[in-house]
């Protein structure tokens, strides 16, 4: 007996304890914004939808294997001597030429891991989340600036100088292996003079098998 | 016609119509909400007859007791709320011996009886009147008519708890 | 009663008739938007707030539009006439008992005798068209909840009217006008309304069992099981759309309004102003009532949206073991103090 009005005096407080706490909230302050009437003011670092300053990316490539979606797909072709890409604003020279830097926004996932390895600090989120689309393709951004004309222009200089530059290291090489050669046939001659025909041959045809 | 016949024709069919459709319907569960029918009609039957007290009293225990208890036992049975009834004559020889034999007696006491036949007018105070009668000369009745359901009851505990007992022994 | 329809024109009783409906109406429209925002600020929130300009006013109205226009879908093995006639059985219920409200001390839709009575049967019948509506749409979430609001009011009606009875104890009539009539008046403590609640404290006890039981009878929260939409998703309303979904809320809403207003007539003076003579009149009685119901129904709201919900064996366990012997004791005390004092 005692129990039971134990319980039920137990029951009631706990009930209007509630009620009182509900009653509290009942006349106080809502926290509803009226969306499209009222915006929220983001705070600094909220993630929102990502943005790339073109002119300070050096096309290092580390945003986009930050990336765990693989949502920034990043094409580069590297400057020939013959231009200056200038510097970024951090004072870091520019080697390459940014043919493509998309970012999927479909895919991306907002975890702001792409935002912290830019040495540049050029790819950063911006308190911009109203981008819906109705055709999903839209939702890939395209920051890189180049025309495609540049594009091809640029491409074909690079391959150009590519194969310049292939050609040049091969002659070296050539040129380093024969000197190599020399010194062992020399090095050879002068340790053991029998048999040098033989075991000369073989370590130049590895070096070559290397370059 | 004056409205209160036309009320009564109408509330009979009523009646009538739903206690026919509890008898030959092949679902259960139809028939019980075909009684809830025929049960309100009654209870209109009564309130044309100035019996308002028994017509809330049919609505409160008939309609609002026995027959929830009734539909709640036909679906706790089991398969009770999907199993189409087999509406034939079991024992046909039995039974029509006994119906007829039914009919007669209820036919013969309809005859003989001599009814008597009252001009139905409007109380001021049925509930008054009503306390005062069974508060008075009918205290035997009432008294021994709870004293039977309150027997009732207690039988109805003791069955049930000593099934739970039996269940709890068992397992 | 019949005598009553019979002498009086057709127009007069269709007036009559249709005062409560309009009240009905009106109330469940903004009852629902009601209920929304009291759930919305509650919740720190605004509720409904696009409709029609000011606070969202007008979202009942859109709402019944919109399910007016929706298809009446009834499932291919319902029992059609059942499941089609469920709900308008549930409403003509709860509709039917409004007829002995008083709703001011110059209007009541019938002035009988036996008062509270009628309104407990009729109301009864609200049971059987959940179970209806349960059973008809031949799907389990709804036979569930039909059979749990089948066993849900079969138990707590018996605390409501143990409890209606001290009232009539104490007052010694069944016509809720004559009870309402018999708490005019400011003599307690020479200044608190002649009020039952306030006469003597086990009425204040009864009022609580009452209220409580009210709660189960109306489905409201904490014992909306028949209803409860996290385990039977919306119950014996699950195969229901549209418009007869609309009947049912209607009802409900509608059951709520009028056991709150019982409460009010059997407790709290029914129409009679809280200041004496001071505003009062037919209309402000009428203005009296409406405020003590809806406060009551406000109370029901704040409730739900503070308690969870009952399970099914504590219901049945707060009824038959708690509310059932407090509510006999109860009114065998009330009956004692009647007679001594
Ligand atoms: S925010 Fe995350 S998912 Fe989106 S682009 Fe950057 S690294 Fe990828
Ligand atoms: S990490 Fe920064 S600099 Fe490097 S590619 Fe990405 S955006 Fe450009």
């Amino acid at each position: 007996m005692v129990e039971a009005f134990k319980n039920s005096w137990i029951t009631f407080k706990s009930i209007f304890i509630g009620m009182g706490i509900t009653i509290r909230h009942f006349f106080g302050k809502s926290v509803t914004l009226q969306y499209p009437d009222e915006r929220p003011v983001l705070p600094n670092n909220a993630r929102a939808k990502l943005y790339v300053n073109i002119d300070d990316c050096i096309g290092c490539n580390l945003c986009a294997r930050a990336c765990p979606v693989n949502c920034i797909y990043i094409d580069t072709v590297p400057s020939t001597s013959d231009v200056d890409l200038g510097k970024t604003s951090t004072g870091n020279p520019k080697r390459f030429w940014l043919t493509r830097f998309d970012i999927d926004m479909a895919k991306c996932m907002y975890c702001d891991l792409c935002v912290h390895p830019c040495p540049t600090n050029c790819i950063y989120m911006v308190s911009e989340y109203e981008y819906s689309e109705f055709n999903r393709t839209n939702l890939i951004y395209h920051f890189s600036n180049l025309e495609p004309a540049m594009v091809a222009e640029v491409k074909e200089k690079a391959a150009n100088e590519a194969a310049e530059k292939q050609r040049q290291r091969e002659e070296m090489m050539r040129k380093k292996a024969e000197e190599a050669k020399m010194k062992q046939i020399e090095a050879k001659k002068q340790a053991e003079e029998k048999n040098d025909g033989e075991k000369g041959s073989e370590p130049s045809k590895k070096e070559n098998g290397d370059s | 016609m004056e409205l209160t016949t036309i009320l009564f024709y109408l509330f009979s069919i009523v009646t009538i119509g739903a206690a026919a459709v509890m008898v030959f319907s092949k679902n259960i569960v139809h028939s019980a909400f075909a009684l809830m029918f025929a049960l309100i009609g009654v209870a209109a039957l009564y309130v044309l007859l100035y019996a308002d007290f028994l017509a809330a009293t049919q609505l409160l225990v008939y309609v609002g007791g026995i027959l929830i208890l009734i539909l709640f036992g036909v679906m706790l049975t089991s398969l009770g709320y999907t199993f189409n009834f087999r509406t034939i004559t079991v024992n046909l020889v039995p039974a029509t011996v006994l119906s007829t034999g039914a009919a007669v007696l209820l036919i013969f006491a309809f005859v003989t009886t001599e009814w008597k036949i009252t001009e139905v007018a409007e109380r001021p105070d049925t509930v008054y009147d009503l306390g005062m009668m069974l508060m008075g000369d009918y205290i035997l009745p009432f008294i021994v008519a709870g004293v039977l359901l309150l027997i009732a009851i207690i039988g109805a505990i003791l069955m049930s708890t000593r099934l739970s007992a039996e269940n709890k022994g068992g397992t | 009663m019949t005598q009553y329809l019979l002498n009086i024109n057709p127009i007069a009783i269709l007036v009559h008739a249709a005062i409560p409906l309009t009240i009905i109406l009106v109330y469940a429209l903004v009852a629902i938007w009601a209920e929304r925002k009291v759930a919305g600020f509650i919740q720190d929130r605004l509720g409904p707030m696009r409709v029609g300009g000011w606070h969202g006013w007008a979202q009942s109205i859109a709402d019944l539009l919109k399910l007016i226009q929706k298809e009446d879908i009834i499932p291919a093995d319902s029992s059609r006439f059942l499941f089609k006639f469920a709900p308008f059985m549930m409403f003509a219920a709860s509709y039917a008992a409004f007829a002995v409200i008083p709703f001011s001390s110059s209007y009541i839709g019938s002035n009988i005798n036996i008062g509270v009575f009628y309104l407990l049967a009729v109301t009864s019948v609200l049971t059987l068209s959940i179970i209806m509506a349960g059973w008809a749409s031949n799907n389990k979430w709804s036979l569930l909840g039909g059979m749990r609001s089948a066993a849900q009011l079969v138990s707590y009606e018996v605390p409501t009217i143990a409890t209606v009875l001290t009232v009539i104890v104490v007052t010694g009539s069944l016509n809720l006008m004559t009870i309402t009539e018999m708490q005019s008046g400011n003599d307690i403590l020479g200044f608190l309304p002649n009020w039952l609640i306030f006469q003597n404290p086990f009425l204040l006890v009864a009022f609580v069992i009452f209220f409580i039981s009210i709660l189960a009878e109306s489905h409201r929260v904490p014992f909306d099981l028949p209803e409860s939409e996290s385990e039977l998703v919306a119950g014996y309303q699950t195969e229901y759309s549209g418009m007869r979904w609309a009947m049912f809320m209607l009802a409900e809403y509608a059951d709520m309004l009028l056991l709150s207003l019982l409460g009010a007539t059997l407790f709290f003076g029914g129409w009679n102003s809280p200041f004496g003579e001071f505003m009062s009149g037919p209309f402000w009685s009428f203005f009296w009532f409406m405020l003590k119901g809806l406060l009551l129904v406000f109370v029901m709201m704040w409730i739900r949206w503070t308690l969870p919900r009952y399970r099914v064996d504590q219901l049945m366990y707060i009824c038959w073991s708690i509310l059932i012997p407090l509510s006999f004791i109860n009114l065998v005390l009330v009956a004692l103090w009647e007679v001594i004092f």
